[in-house]
């Protein structure tokens, strides 16, 4: 009987489960013979086109002609190859860094709201003193969810936290003395909401966005974005383009599908780990970014980035950090973020990652039972005023249901 | 004089309870002191700190493998980050109607009620009323150090009033509670003769 039960409570057919498991396994040495044909063309084309800057530059503008969805690695001005290590001494400096969180407008609730939370922690290297916290909570209710287009979607929410992280970071930044860092976690582009029924808010939220950096350039504000596993290969894609014969006409009008590296990643061209690229501690050069939003971040904030071994001896991790141009062009700047970068996710020991990037995600956090206790404020509230409240739905109610129907 | 704060009450029962603390609070409570919770009505809840504990979390385990922290990340985990210091005490009476009780109390305190530790005066007090019954609770709680906790909290008696009578008196009481539990009373008084009383 119990064991009708347990069969009854699953939701998964493991029989077909477990077949689909093993072909993969079966096919596994095959994908990985493959790959390694891939990564030994990656690594002789990174020999081979290290130094030809200018080339690549121009097999870039040849592909992005062809195809302006084009998202690759454009080298500047340092070999693609090369790494550096970080500066010996670098005097303390201010670090700021911000995460957000949100509760999404979920129609199946008996109010409708959604809540944007973003946290900042402000660390003065070299004071001594406790680093400061700052949480700014946004509550969006009735006409704040109408949009031109319609309702508030989960894309403008994360759409507004962004920029909430970011303006947070330039605020707090304003009367602080001396050099002054400030990140935040994911890509420095703002994401999310770029076509469809969202594209006009994201043009409007890109203007405020690209405003606020602006604004932190003149004040000489470092700004970064960290991306821990990237996934992106952008430098991979580069060497794609340098391996295709861009004069020749089926490869251009195909290029989308052209991707004789497949399966090589950036993390694996600077942390395999065998022979990693970049020895701990060290950068590498640092690449612009080839992508459609080179026409929205231009000139001194045009975006680039360089990945970063933040692992130890054996262990390499790289990360990719996305920095606006002005950065990438000031070496005592780029040296001092490298720095302080470093030595932030040292503190964090064997799982390297910003000490204050976590600790911003832990003043940012929004859980369920928070979730909870802000709907439970606002129905009581709009009773207080005598007005009506709706239920939640039905669906809801039944998935909230405890036992097998649970999921 | 004003009462100094140790603390407020994580969680309660009738013989004990967590109380929860600031770092910064932390020269404060002492391990064998006598603390009080007020509640209402002048009916307060006497116990003895028989152990201080500070959780770890995620975080500080991998901080404790990193090699030279700086001053203001120690800072920021002991004064910013949501990890309090814990004390747990032993109820040993309780007070009611202007009335010194060395038994167990009607009810626990609720959560967050402020624990504060005792005076001098309000050592005195509680210490001197009645005949040491309140030793009886520390005597027959299980998993305590009970030797640990009887000795730590004489030493403040004794530094705290100046009176050698009552040590005295509280040492013969012990010794006549535990005449018939021999490891027990060796324990004790061995621990009493490191604290030279």
């Amino acid at each position: 009987m119990l064991v009708h039960l347990f069969y009854a409570a699953m939701t998964i057919n493991f029989q077909q489960i477990y077949a689909q498991v093993k072909d993969i396994g079966q096919s596994a040495k095959e994908r990985r013979i493959q790959k390694e044909q891939a990564q030994t063309t990656a690594r002789r084309l990174l020999e081979q086109y290290a130094c030809e800057l200018d080339s690549l530059r121009a097999k870039v503008e040849a592909a992005k002609a062809a195809d302006p969805n084009l998202r690759c690695a454009c080298p500047l001005d340092e070999t693609l190859a090369s790494s550096y290590p970080p500066p010996a001494s670098v005097s303390p400096a201010v670090l700021l860094a911000a995460d957000g969180s949100q509760i999404n407008p979920d129609r199946h609730a008996a109010v409708q709201f959604c809540l944007i939370n973003v946290g900042a922690i402000v660390l003065r290297g070299g004071s001594g003193a406790a680093p400061e916290i700052h949480t700014h909570s946004q509550l969006l209710y009735g006409e704040e969810l109408e949009t031109q287009t319609g309702t508030m979607t989960e894309r403008l929410v994360a759409l507004r936290r962004d920029l909430k992280e970011r303006s947070l970071l330039e605020e707090l930044s304003r009367d602080e003395k001396g050099a002054v860092i400030t990140f935040t976690d994911g890509p420095l582009e703002l994401w999310g909401g770029r076509d469809g029924e969202d594209a006009r808010a994201y043009q409007d939220a890109l203007q405020s966005y690209l405003s606020v950096l602006s604004r932190m350039q003149a004040q000489g504000v470092v700004t970064a974005g960290y991306v821990d596993k990237p996934s992106a290969n952008l430098v991979a894609r580069l060497l794609e383009i340098a391996s295709a014969s861009v004069g020749e006409e089926s490869i251009l009008s195909n290029l989308r599908d052209y991707h004789p590296l497949r399966g090589v990643s950036d993390r694996w061209l600077y942390g395999e780990k065998a022979a990693p690229l970049l020895p701990p501690g060290h950068r590498s050069a640092v690449f612009g970014l080839q992508s459609r939003a080179e026409k929205e971040y231009q000139g001194r904030l045009a975006l680039c980035f360089f990945y970063l071994n933040v692992g130890a001896e054996g262990h390499p991790w790289p990360v990719r950090v996305e920095i606006p141009r002005w950065v990438a062009d000031d070496a005592q700047i780029l040296g001092l973020l490298h720095a302080a970068l470093v030595e932030q996710c040292r503190l964090m020991g064997s799982r390297p990652y910003p000490y204050l990037l976590h600790r911003a995600h832990e003043v940012a956090v929004v859980g369920l039972e928070e979730k909870y206790q802000v709907e439970q404020m606002l129905i009581q509230e709009l009773r207080r005023q005598e007005q009506e409240v709706d239920d939640g739905s039905y669906k809801q109610s039944a998935k909230n249901l405890p036992g097998r129907t649970r999921r | 004089m004003t009462p100094i704060e140790i603390g407020r009450l994580l969680r309660a029962g009738t013989t004990g309870f967590v109380a929860g603390c600031r770092v910064a609070q932390l020269t404060a409570p002492a391990f064998g002191a006598l603390v009080r919770a007020p509640l209402e009505d002048g009916y307060q809840i006497y116990g003895l700190i028989y152990d201080i504990h500070i959780e770890d979390d995620g975080l500080v385990r991998q901080l404790v493998t990193a090699e030279g922290i700086s001053d203001e990340v120690m800072r920021d985990n002991r004064e910013r980050r949501i990890v309090p210091v814990e004390m747990s005490v032993l109820v040993v009476g309780y007070e009611q109607g202007g009335q010194i009780f060395h038994l167990l109390p009607p009810r626990p305190p609720l959560s967050l009620d402020i624990i504060y530790s005792c005076s001098e005066s309000e050592l005195r007090r509680f210490v001197k009323a009645g005949r040491f019954g309140y030793l009886r609770h520390l005597l027959s709680a299980q998993g305590l150090p009970v030797s640990e906790v009887l000795s730590a909290h004489i030493q403040q008696v004794r530094d705290m009033t100046q009176d050698q009578a009552w040590v005295e008196a509280a040492i013969h009481e012990i010794i006549s509670l535990l005449r018939d539990d021999y490891p027990t009373l060796m324990s004790v008084l061995g621990a009493l003769s490191d604290v030279s009383v």
